[in-house]
């Protein structure tokens, strides 16, 4: 999968493109692993992301549980399959969706 | 008897010694395949070399070279018969086609002498092919050997090479036939024990070390061939090995896993109030997904519906624990909120690879209908009343269960008619995807719950939805586990 990584006012932005299932999910959470120790604030942008299973809700549980202790994360720009998901798993409720 | 027992134990002996491993066994076979191929185009080569001596177009010399084709080209029939009849697989096939291969080509090597130096070669590249550096070495050494005679008898009897014989200056050649090997058999003939001598030393020196030079480097590089696919048959071996043990291990946790799960039907064959039927269909071996059902009480029907984040293994394991501790919990009578939120504490508290898993679970009040449910982020059930049709039911979602230390959930209440039915599932139904990457979506699926008959048995219902998922997806490989329950509530009949 495509993930594009770059830094806004001292904000990490990550996006990833396609699907992000069990076969793509392991890349992305490398990626946010590497990213964590390094960024103070996390964006997700999910412009460009078509689906995602419980394999990528994961990523972004540890990912959002990760950065609580530092300035946050936030997810921009779902779409509404995403939140659909979002919000039957109650993932609504947890993450920080702008 | 003595002497008998001794003999068969050195065939025996020489029998295993030549036996490859197991797993040599398709390379021999292959290997001697390869020979015969060889064997057929030289058999071939031979006929052609005879058909050009005798039409007198080959200036070769007339009998020894005819007889020397004639016992090639029997040896090589009869190499061919043998490889034909046990069908390449014996064990005394690779020493017979490598010395007959050895003594074939150094006859046909003798014949034409400098002109096809590269016969000398064939038989060890071919050896290699047999991914033994012992063998190729043994070869190499019998070609060695072999073709010193080669070299000696095509001196004397081959396409003759001037440069072998030093004669004096001003020595005059007269040669009869037209052959000039006659010419240097009649220098030899002046004293032929000097003659002798030095023919043999000139066809060593001036012949025969240049060439073997040149066949010592294509040994070595066979050598390491022959090592080298060795190392590879072994290695692959090793790797079959453990995938065999690993899909053993599978096989049997796949099993295992089936087995946990109430898959006995009918379920409950003495209550007449309702009917169930659930099923489960892993992507891969093991899966992530279960249904669960069981009576608490004689009027308490517990059904869970659940998917664990993630395939394969690591969610098999998770969803085990999940399952177990989920069924703990509603054992003891407690309401189905309060069993998600006992649940997640218990898995929040050992979770440090953040697995999660989504859980429908209700409780039915058998003797009244009323369905009790709380939904940790599991997607929405469908309820089909008794007298409409199927429905999807935006019940209220709490988070998955093993997210959040502390989280709450909520329950509901639902009254089930006699008549009516619920259908739960799995995201693997929604979101089965075709070729093209189109998901079957809740829509189709609640048509097509629609589109069966109210009457059918749950067991019937399951497998037209299945049915109508394969339909949609065609043969795109199956991405989800699929899971999906059905129950009919009948009502109160006694």
């Amino acid at each position: 999968m495509n993930i594009t990584q770059s830094a806004i006012n001292g904000k990490t932005v990550l996006a990833p493109e396609g699907r992000l299932d069990t076969v793509s999910a392991p890349e992305l959470e490398k990626v946010v692993k590497d990213v964590i120790p390094t960024t103070d604030e996390l964006v997700l942008d999910l412009a460009k992301l078509d689906y995602i299973s419980s394999a990528g809700l994961r990523i972004l549980l540890s990912a959002q549980k990760a950065m609580m202790t530092k300035g946050g994360m936030t997810v921009c720009n779902v779409n509404e399959t995403i939140l659909e998901i979002f919000e039957v798993t109650g993932f609504s409720d947890i993450l920080t969706i702008v | 008897m003595k002497m008998e027992k001794e003999k068969k134990s050195f065939w025996k002996k020489l029998r295993d010694k030549l036996t490859p491993d197991l797993m040599f066994h398709e390379t021999e076979v292959q290997a001697n395949r390869l020979g015969f191929l060889m064997l057929l185009c030289s058999g071939i080569i031979l006929v052609l070399i005879l058909i050009l001596v005798e039409t007198g177009i080959f200036p070769l010399q007339g009998d020894f070279m005819r007889a020397a084709i004639i016992r090639s080209l029997i040896e090589i029939t009869a190499l061919l018969v043998f490889c034909k009849i046990v069908k390449y697989d014996a064990w005394w096939l690779k020493p017979l086609l490598i010395v007959g291969m050895v003594i074939v080509y150094a006859l046909l090597d003798s014949m034409l002498t400098h002109k096809a130096a590269i016969l000398m070669v064939l038989p060890v590249v071919f050896s290699s092919r047999y991914f033994s550096r012992r063998l190729t070495v043994f070869t190499s050494l019998f070609t060695t050997v072999i073709f010193i005679f080669s070299a000696y008898w095509g001196a004397t009897h081959g396409f003759i090479n001037l440069n072998i014989v030093t004669m004096e200056e001003g020595t005059r050649m007269v040669a009869t036939g037209g052959f000039l090997g006659d010419a240097v058999q009649n220098v030899l003939n002046l004293d032929p024990a000097a003659g002798n001598k030095m023919l043999i030393v000139n066809t060593l020196l001036y012949d025969y070390l240049p060439r073997w030079l040149m066949f010592s480097i294509v040994s070595v590089i066979s050598c390491n061939i022959a090592r080298k696919g060795r190392d590879m048959v072994v290695t692959q071996h090793e790797k079959d090995v453990k995938g065999a043990r690993i899909e053993s291990e599978l096989n049997l946790a796949t099993r295992i896993q089936a087995d946990m799960l109430p898959n006995i039907y009918p379920a409950f064959p003495d209550r007449k109030e309702f009917d169930i039927y659930a099923t489960m269909d892993p992507a891969k071996e093991v899966g992530g997904d279960f249904y669960d059902f069981f009576l608490i009480d004689k009027d308490h029907l517990c059904m869970v519906m659940a998917d664990v984040s993630g395939k394969g293994v690591p969610a098999a394991l998770f969803m085990m624990a999940s399952k177990i501790i989920l069924a703990n919990n509603a054992m003891m009578g407690k309401s189905p909120a309060q069993i998600l939120t006992d649940t997640n504490e218990a898995i929040c508290a050992n979770n440090r690879e953040e697995m999660f898993v989504t859980v429908w679970l209700g409780i039915l009040e058998i003797s009244t209908g009323k369905l009790t449910a709380a939904n940790a982020g599991h997607e929405y059930p469908v309820v089909k009343d008794a007298d409409g049709s199927y429905e999807i039911y935006k019940d209220k979602h709490g988070f998955v269960i093993g997210g959040m230390p502390g989280a709450r959930y909520k329950e509901y209440e639902l009254i089930l008619k006699p008549g009516s039915r619920l259908f739960l599932y799995t995201d693997g139904v929604p979101e089965a995807t075709d070729a093209d990457g189109n998901m079957f979506g809740a829509d189709r699926m609640v048509e097509a719950l629609k589109a069966i008959d109210p009457s059918a048995d749950p067991s019937v219902t399951l497998k037209a939805i299945r049915a109508a998922v394969d339909g949609f997806v065609k043969d795109a490989e199956q991405f989800d586990d699929i899971t999906m329950l059905n129950l009919e509530y009948k009502g109160d009949l006694s």
